[in-house]
């Protein structure tokens, strides 16, 4: 009994997602058949969306790299070494992890309008390169990796930056993919900061450019609804290889968005 | 073990002066992007804001003192506190039903078993779509002649204006976000049922009590700080979500759906009002740090389970 319910339960939450795909598998001009892969193909072909996935790929893969480069250095950095500032940097993270980008939006705003960066990749890269959540993520990590290893290293004379390059990033390899997965999956989603700092179109990611055309009269619901199904395919599809650090991001960024 | 002969074996090299000034270098290579970004676009911000809220800036030329005009302007601003009171109405209005719905669902989804695993997969679909793909959804799901209208219809209901009606926009966002926050809830609550031990209902089981007994007395007692947990993060991320309003009402019809965040937002990016949204954003930080400090009075000291 309660199994039938739970089954219908779930079945009603899912209802808007097929709408989407009936939507979206929908003819040109109305009709029967399906045609949710002409639908694609259509979208693929020409007009905005190829430009806007390509942002789209561009900001969620750039922000994703650096995110592990930076995050992760200063991450291994803080549980192992000891550095002057060390303590200043840690209470900087920490408190970053407690502010919400909605508080600081109106000065980074100014700061990015003041570096001349408004209208460009780095404008909507270098704000959200590193998070605080990486930070603390691959530090948690890295206070577990085994100190024998590195004294060994240490013994036979290797430098401590190549220490972390050769031993310490292969050891913390999961948290580093986890961070990876979870800041493309952000930056995928990110519709804020990439509408405030593009005005010009061909820098627009999926999330502003379905915004933008949304707004126009007369738009296209159907090849509308295909790229919001697109959109929807990578997280859908990651998070269930991932949905225990999913968890764990979406509470920790409930916190923090 | 190994560690302590190692140290004694090469004190030279691995505790001292040496291996001080290498981790010293070596910690300040590796750290230093990381200071200087979260200084530049981090703590920087966070100072500008507090002192551009006792300005008066927009963008062009260079921000004005005006002391605390800002703050005094929005005690007496119809639209602050139109955007405080809305904001107050989604939030309470999503998180209740969502955090009452979840705990239902969860208590039978925590029970070990195949398709229990495959429904809580499923639940969580809406959490982690876009929320761009999300609004493209319901605006057809709340058009005139759309599914929700269907719905009503067939429960004998006439057709509504959702999201053109000032009485029922902001309950059709309510409705979109409990939707779509519920499945996240579900995960985090029944990964903290799973954590409940079963001695204690065996024990409840064999003096007697029924299992809306064990619900009442166990469940909900034990479950306390989960719940605390959800209902913060729930509260923390409805006040500041705007997202659902910019994308289905643009804050209308006459304000109705302009939640406190939106109204920052237009302040700042429609009229250039930088002194002012700041000083909104400040207010905005204090709710929030009061809110994060209950968090953590009730997640890392009190309680015992």
């Amino acid at each position: 009994m309660t199994r039938v319910l739970l089954c219908l339960v779930v079945a009603v939450m899912l209802l808007p997602v097929g709408v989407m795909a009936v939507v979206a598998s929908a003819p040109e001009g109305g009709g029967a058949e399906f045609s949710l892969f002409a639908n694609i193909a259509e979208m693929f072909a020409g007009g905005d969306f190829p430009v806007y996935f390509r942002n789209s790929l561009i900001l969620s893969f750039g922000i994703g790299l650096l995110d592990v480069l930076f995050a992760g250095a200063s991450g291994y950095a803080l549980a192992r070494l000891r550095f002057r500032g060390k303590k200043v940097l840690f209470v900087l993270v920490v408190g970053t992890l407690a502010l919400s980008p909605t508080v600081v939006m109106v000065p980074v705003y100014v700061i990015v309008h003041q570096l001349g960066w408004i209208d460009t990749y780095q404008g909507m890269i270098v704000p959200s390169m590193i998070s605080a959540f990486g930070v603390f993520l691959v530090r948690q990590f890295a206070l577990g990796l085994p100190e024998e290893l590195l004294l060994a290293a240490r013994v036979d004379g290797a430098g401590e930056v190549r220490i972390f390059a050769t031993i310490a990033v292969p050891l913390l390899r999961p948290a580093l993919l986890t961070l990876f997965l979870l800041q493309f999956l952000t930056q995928w989603d990110n519709l804020l900061w990439p509408l405030l700092v593009a005005n010009d179109p061909a820098l627009w990611p999926l999330p502003v450019g379905i915004s933008q055309l949304q707004t126009e009269i007369g738009y296209d619901i159907r090849l509308m609804t295909t790229a919001a199904l697109v959109t929807a395919v990578p997280p859908i599809v990651l998070m269930f290889f991932l949905q225990r650090y999913y968890v764990a991001g979406l509470t920790l960024g409930g916190v923090k968005k | 073990m190994t560690t302590v002969q190692l140290r004694i074996g090469r004190p030279a090299t691995l505790s001292g002066q040496g291996q001080r000034r290498a981790e010293g270098r070596a910690g300040g290579l590796l750290a230093l992007p990381a200071a200087i970004y979260f200084g530049v676009f981090w703590l920087l911000p966070f100072l500008s804001a507090a002192y551009l809220s006792f300005t008066r800036y927009d963008l062009a030329g260079m921000p004005e003192w005006v002391g605390l005009d800002n703050y005094r302007k929005m005690a007496e601003d119809p639209g602050f506190w139109n955007s405080a009171q809305v904001t107050l109405v989604y939030t309470a209005g999503s998180v209740i039903p969502s955090i009452v719905l979840a705990l239902a669902i969860a208590v039978p989804l925590a029970r070990p078993g195949r398709l229990n695993g495959v429904l809580r997969g499923l639940m969580m679909i809406p959490a982690v779509m876009p929320l761009v793909a999300t609004s493209v959804v319901w605006r057809i799901i709340y058009a005139d002649g759309g599914p929700a209208n269907a719905v009503l219809g067939v429960a004998g209901f006439g057709p509504v204006s959702w999201l053109t009606d000032d009485g029922i926009a902001l309950w059709a966002l309510v409705i979109m976000v409990t939707w779509k926050h519920l499945g996240l809830f579900v995960i985090i609550l029944t990964a903290g049922l799973q954590g409940l031990p079963p001695s204690v209902y065996e024990a409840a089981a064999l003096d007697g009590a029924g299992p809306v007994r064990a619900f009442f007395s166990i469940t909900l007692p034990l479950l306390r700080r989960t719940l605390l947990f959800v209902l913060v993060i729930a509260v923390v991320g409805s006040m500041q979500a705007f997202i659902p309003a910019f994308l289905l009402t643009g804050g209308g019809p006459a304000g109705a759906t302009e939640v406190l965040p939106y109204y920052m937002w237009s302040n700042a990016f429609g009229f250039e009002r930088m002194g002012y949204a700041s000083a909104m954003a400040m207010v905005l930080l204090a709710v929030l740090v009061v809110l994060s400090l209950v968090q953590f009075r009730f997640l890392r000291g009190g309680g015992d389970d």
